[in-house]
């Protein structure tokens, strides 16, 4: 990218009229415009991130006095917390499931929508709708429907299946687990389609007419063209899909609130419990460090692989 | 597969696979909604009516008083505009500043861009505790100023970034004509590439908006009885001890509209949204 200046043409001997703040404003420019927004930034994300830094290796506990400090005592209380660590595998095995499902159903529907047909606008405007919903509201709208005895999912299956269904979603494992992924699908997999749909259509048309013209069925297309043509796009939606999925709160601070006992306990939702509930201040602190740790691992390494596979 | 067989002009076949997939989505993704829409005009007598009603035959309004009023939705729903539109328009003319002076001064190279990027996936529960304690000590917890800055901050690598791509394809040609024509920068800014970026500013502003509107995590943590936004209004129904469901329906109906509104009505620039300006929709 070559840089926008026109320092070409003040060197050249004609000076702005211009005074001094003015100048000095014309000199920093490209500082200034970027001054609020990193200032803001810093204040609210950098400095925070430094200050819960200190906080997980003192004592700042609402139950405890004082501000002692206290070395790895505050990781060693997390890392040896069998629900801290069931917190870590529970959003691993959520966000996993959630994600690898948002991603085929997105892509089965983008495959279904590539090619205009009648009404086709309509859907797309339907179908992105639960974009824009609070995470919240989801949650509630699966409670809604699933929540005994007035949610009418029971009744449903009942119907369908001949024989009385009487599954308690939102208390008994492993139901429990399915209702939480569904109602992130739901919220979900129309990210996945948007982006993978984006990707679909951008795919020249005449690869498909040549293919077709050297005898090459729909299927043999699919994985010669279609799949090298969106791989790129796969991976950037699922990187992103998958960074906010591990954040999962939201639809479990309404449907389950981590419970029965801790079994829907996330990472975000332990983190919260320690730091809000307990007031355990420095034992979320440092938990938070852990996490940010993990997450940070798995972002270099997806991200990476996604500015590798956007160079090729 | 059946994209591919229709896309055959000869064989104008119907594919049944196709619709059904697709049907089937349409109805998963409606049929909350519904639900939604009819638990929140349904009479209390309904709610555990075996089979269950499918529509209220005296439909009523008693839960959107309630909502509203009995559990202070309508609070909530002032809060949450004024947080979201101030923070909406904090956001997207710093974002804009800074995109600008990253797009055509490549200010800090890549490091700089990038570092704003990795805030978008900072998970929030790693800043949100000491935000709450710097908040309490500074005095606005439970403020709506210290809410707007909060989302302000979170919203901003989404706006930085659509402006960003923004920027950067669009040509530079009018501001280096207005340089030398004697603009100042600023000039050359404000009033030659700010209305020409302008839908891109709108679309940034309207992901800006949604985000605040449906954000709950930093609301939770940030307020308490003064400046809850309306996703918090949420609380007050988990447990469901007193069966407040068409209440919870009717507080979801007032949240959801304004935003799906906006986003229906931006979506032509919604693939950039979701993927920072990333890929061109």
């Amino acid at each position: 990218m070559s840089n926008f200046s026109l320092r070409q043409m003040t060197s050249a001997g004609a000076p702005l009229p211009l005074s001094g703040v003015a100048q000095w404003t014309e000199r920093h420019f490209k500082w200034i415009l970027v001054g609020p927004a990193v200032l803001l930034i810093v204040a609210l994300s950098i400095y925070p991130l430094a200050f819960s830094l200190v906080v997980s290796f003192i004592n700042y506990d609402f139950q405890i006095p004082g501000h002692a400090f206290v070395g790895l005592k505050n990781f060693e209380r997390v890392i040896f917390d069998p629900v801290a660590r069931w917190s870590l595998v529970l959003t691993a095995g959520l966000s996993g499931v959630s994600v690898a499902v948002e991603f085929m159903l997105g892509l089965a529907v983008a495959l279904t929508m590539v090619r205009s047909f009648p009404g086709r606008g309509l859907i797309m405007s339907i179908l992105i709708v639960p974009l824009f919903i609070s995470p919240v509201i989801v949650g509630q709208a699966w409670t809604l429907l699933l929540q005994r005895p007035f949610g009418p999912t029971n009744y449903v299956l009942s119907q369908l299946l001949g024989y009385e269904v009487t599954i308690g979603w939102l208390t008994e494992s492993p139901w429990l687990y399915i209702s939480l992924i569904i109602a992130d699908v739901w919220q979900w997999t129309p990210f996945m389609f948007v982006i993978l749909l984006a990707g679909l259509t951008s795919i020249p048309p005449n690869l498909y007419e040549a293919a077709e013209l050297d005898g090459v069925n729909a299927w043999q297309a699919f994985w010669a063209i279609t799949l090298p043509h969106l791989a790129p796009m796969m991976l950037l939606a699922i990187t992103f899909r998958l960074l906010d999925a591990i954040r999962m709160f939201d639809t479990i601070f309404i449907m389950t609130g981590g419970g029965p006992g801790t079994q829907t306990y996330t990472a975000s939702y332990y983190l919260y419990t320690i730091g809000f509930t307990q007031f355990h201040l420095s034992q979320a602190t440092a938990g938070s460090w852990l996490f940010l740790i993990v997450t940070a691992l798995v972002v270099t390494l997806l991200v990476r692989r996604l500015l590798r596979a956007e160079v090729n | 597969m059946a994209v591919r067989a229709a896309r055959r002009p000869r064989r104008r076949s119907i594919p049944v696979a196709r619709i059904l997939l697709l049907g089937f989505f349409l109805i998963f993704v409606l049929f909350p909604l519904y639900w939604i829409l009819n638990t929140s005009i349904k009479p209390s007598d309904d709610y555990l009516a075996v089979p269950p009603v499918w529509w209220p035959e005296h439909p009523t309004l008693v839960h959107y008083e309630a909502a509203l009023f009995a559990y202070r939705g309508l609070d909530g729903l002032v809060n949450s505009i004024i947080v979201s539109v101030s923070a909406t328009i904090l956001s997207a003319l710093l974002g804009t500043l800074m995109a600008y002076s990253l797009a055509r001064y490549n200010t800090g190279g890549r490091h700089l861009s990038f570092w704003v990027l990795s805030q978008r996936f900072l998970p929030p529960i790693g800043i949100v505790l000491p935000v709450f304690l710097i908040y309490r000590s500074v005095g606005i917890y439970d403020t709506r100023f210290g809410l707007i800055i909060a989302y302000t901050v979170f919203t901003l690598p989404v706006s930085v970034w659509m402006m960003f791509a923004y920027f950067r394809q669009m040509p530079k040609s009018m501001e280096e004509a207005a340089l030398v024509d004697g603009c100042t920068r600023w000039q050359a800014f404000w009033r030659v590439a700010v209305p020409l970026a302008a839908p891109g500013i709108v679309a940034a502003a309207v992901f800006a908006f949604i985000a605040c509107w449906t954000e709950f995590f930093f609301a939770l943590l940030l307020t308490s009885r003064t400046a809850f936004t309306l996703p918090t209004v949420f609380r007050a129904f988990i447990g469901f001890q007193g069966a407040q469901y068409g209440e919870a329906a009717a507080l979801a109906i007032v949240s959801l509209v304004p935003s799906i509104a906006l986003g229906v009505l931006a979506q032509k620039h919604l693939v950039r949204g979701l993927t920072l300006g990333a890929v061109r929709g």
